[in-house]
């Protein structure tokens, strides 16, 4: 028999109070229930149709019976009755389904376990089964947005800038997938977390940096992806705190700290040094770099602890020009260690510009571009007409920048190349 | 959950011993496996020397020499397991000895009802109705998505009908279809790193979407056998034979 407490018994809650306290565990706990859920029934939509049934059993009965001690075992618990009927009326116009005696006597079982059990978190074994490298990349991100983050299919199609109708698509092949391949809603074992971790990881930044990129006109769908995946990282964070799990939040926190001085209102590009770092969120910076300094600390870290590494240096910087350009090149050779691609090599030939002189970065990029890599990169190409024109060489940076142009796709990017060539 | 993991690779690129060794290798995976109540069935399949494709159109059947899809790397195995989930499919792959020069896919069957019981064929086997072939169906999903449930219906009472024959002339093994092509995930180990991607093998219109393990006298009676297959009438059936590995068997004990 569940055990209801009654709140201050001689004075029941009024039903108004219990309908705003129901409406609060909505908001709080609607997720983590709706985990729990999937991990139990292997299957998104009956677990969602049981987790708003749940809901409306609790606007019915807690006003009548009293708050429950664990209001979302008590949901978890009423949802699994909900879908064990679903399933039960279900199997009397499908008798095809050979597996479902068995799933309707699993389900049954271990409903008869005790209701009150503290439920785990099962939030993060839903990250891990969104993301699961067996399901296509293409739908591991809605996915996660749509099950984890709990984003609606037009919310998601809006910030990706495709048709509902494909985005859902999407969503219901992951779905299925998830099914019928047999995806485990579970946190991996410990041989396999790291490589599992970060195909997680990959996911959050994706989103992340979804809504981070430079584009105009979706500007606030597109902040709110950003917030999303911040939102993300924290519960990978919050239950798991490997060292890259956090060097992601500091590197997200401390990217979204300039948010606000990256762009003009008219959403043209302000360069790093030419930003207002008092429009820098000050807030974050701070969360950043304490997250940085834990993950550091731990020695187990990885490519974005790095990344995090050197936005904060540029954090620390009270102007661009005091910016500790040695550090900033040495963790860039860190980076290459362990990531190496001519991407980072670019960025670490600006440090060594502006650690040991123009002359030096542009010899590293012409390096870079001698092996015939990032030939067909526009950052390369503006990097090296931004080095040229410091230098003086005008000639040449025209050509620099006239071949970064004709590879820019992002129009805040081509408007920012033309402004500088016109002010040579 | 059954899986169905397909080992695919080049055929020249082991010297004999080493093909010795991986089929030891991967039996004693299924030794472990067995005792663990999770193997039902495996082989290597005959070089694809030895394949047909058969497909019937308007009543004529069409055989063609060698695999259904021209591909460096050919099907040279397979598993049937029944695991816990993907991940445990994932696991076993990535320890079976073919997996470092080939790619193994991970297929979930599809659990239907109407086939006949499994009947499980020791390795080694010698069995009066013929010698171990497998039929791999190769079908269109997205003409199947867009015919009419019936005709689906109609084709897999028809599949089940079969099977059942063979199974009464003691010719049936095993038989299963498999979940959509888009379940599919496929694993690799390499410099000793295992990389998981979504999808099948090959990317080809028409996906394999089911098996039918036979015993059939002889190449063409296995052919025959596939020719009535409803599969070949709407894609197509390869037929392989199954790799004889008896004089392995020394070396382990499973059935």
């Amino acid at each position: 028999m569940k055990r209801l407490r009654r709140e201050m018994s001689n004075v029941p809650p009024s039903a108004t109070d219990i309908h705003q306290l129901i409406e609060e565990t909505y908001r709080s706990e609607s997720r983590r229930v709706f985990a729990s859920l999937v991990r139990f029934l292997r299957d998104f939509d009956l677990a969602e149709e049981a987790m708003h049934e749940a809901f409306a059993a609790a606007v019915e009965r807690w006003p009548r019976e009293g708050l429950p001690d664990n209001p979302r075992a008590w949901l978890v618990s009423a949802g699994r009755f909900k879908a064990l009927d679903a399933r039960r009326r279900l199997s009397h116009f499908n008798t095809l389904q050979p597996e479902l005696a068995g799933r309707l006597a699993e389900i049954a079982e271990s409903n008869t376990a005790r209701v009150d059990r503290a439920i785990e978190d099962d939030r993060l074994g839903l990250v891990f089964a969104c993301c699961h490298p067996a399901i296509d990349l293409s739908a591991q991100i809605p996915l996660t947005l749509r099950e984890v983050c709990g984003l609606t299919t037009e919310e998601i199609a809006g910030a990706f800038l495709t048709l509902p109708a494909t985005m859902a698509q999407r969503i219901v092949r992951g779905k299925a997938k998830v099914r019928d391949a047999g995806i485990p809603i579970a946190i991996p074992a410990a041989d396999e977390l790291s490589e599992r971790l970060g195909s997680v990881l990959t996911v959050i930044y994706l989103v992340f940096n979804e809504g981070y990129s430079a584009t105009s006109g979706e500007a606030i769908t597109r902040a709110d992806l950003s917030g999303e995946a911040i939102r993300l990282g924290r519960l990978v964070v919050e239950l798991l705190p490997e060292p890259e799990a956090i060097g992601l939040l500091a590197l997200m926190l401390l990217q979204e700290s300039r948010r606000r001085a990256r762009s003009t209102t008219d959403g043209d590009i302000i360069l790093l040094e030419e930003q207002d770092r008092s429009a820098w969120d000050t807030r974050l910076i701070a969360e950043g770099r304490s997250l940085v300094d834990q993950s550091l600390k731990a020695l187990k870290f990885g490519p974005y602890t790095l990344q995090a590494a050197i936005a904060a240096v540029h954090a620390d910087a009270p102007t661009a020009a005091a910016t500790d350009w040695g550090r900033i090149a040495s963790l860039y050779d860190a980076l290459i260690v362990l990531n190496p691609s001519p991407v980072v090599e670019l960025n670490r030939a600006v440090a060594v510009a502006m650690r040991d002189g123009l002359a030096a970065g542009l010899n590293v990029i012409d390096l870079i571009l001698g092996r015939g890599d990032l030939a067909e990169y526009h950052l390369a190409h503006a990097a090296r007409a931004d080095l040229l024109r410091r230098l003086g060489r005008k000639d040449e940076a025209r050509v620099a920048y006239e071949r970064a142009l004709t590879l820019a796709q992002q129009e805040p990017e081509r408007r920012f190349l033309m402004k500088r060539l016109s002010q040579l | 959950m059954k899986y169905m993991l397909l080992m695919y690779g080049g055929e020249n690129c082991w010297t004999d011993e080493e093909r010795k060794d991986c089929m030891i290798g991967c039996l004693k995976i299924c030794e472990e496996l067995a005792a663990q109540g999770k193997f039902i069935a495996t082989s290597p399949l005959q070089p694809i020397t030895t394949a047909a494709t058969v497909r019937v159109r308007d009543g004529r059947t069409l055989i063609t020499d060698g695999p259904f899809a021209e591909t460096t790397e050919h099907l040279g195995g397979y598993f049937v397991l029944d695991l816990a989930d993907i991940d445990e499919a994932i696991e076993i792959a990535s320890r079976l000895p073919p997996i470092n020069k080939g790619t193994a896919e991970i297929r979930p069957l599809l659990s239907i009802d109407g086939l006949p019981p499994a009947r499980p064929f020791p390795v080694g086997s010698v069995d009066p109705n013929g010698t171990p072939y497998m039929l791999i169906c190769y079908d269109d999903e997205t003409k199947w998505r867009e015919a009419d449930s019936s005709v689906l219906r109609e084709a897999m009472v028809e599949a089940a009908l079969l099977a059942r024959r063979l199974s009464d002339a003691g010719k049936y093994l095993n038989a299963s279809p498999l979940q959509s092509a888009s379940t599919a995930a496929c694993v690799r180990v390499r410099d000793g790193k295992r990389q998981v991607t979504a999808g099948p093998f090959a990317e080809t219109h028409e996906v394999l979407g089911g098996f039918y393990l036979i015993l059939a006298e002889s190449h063409e009676a296995a052919l025959r056998v596939a020719a009535q297959h409803p599969g070949a009438r709407l894609g197509s059936v390869e037929v392989r034979p199954l790799f004889d590995f008896s004089e392995l068997q020394y070396s382990v004990s499973i059935s």
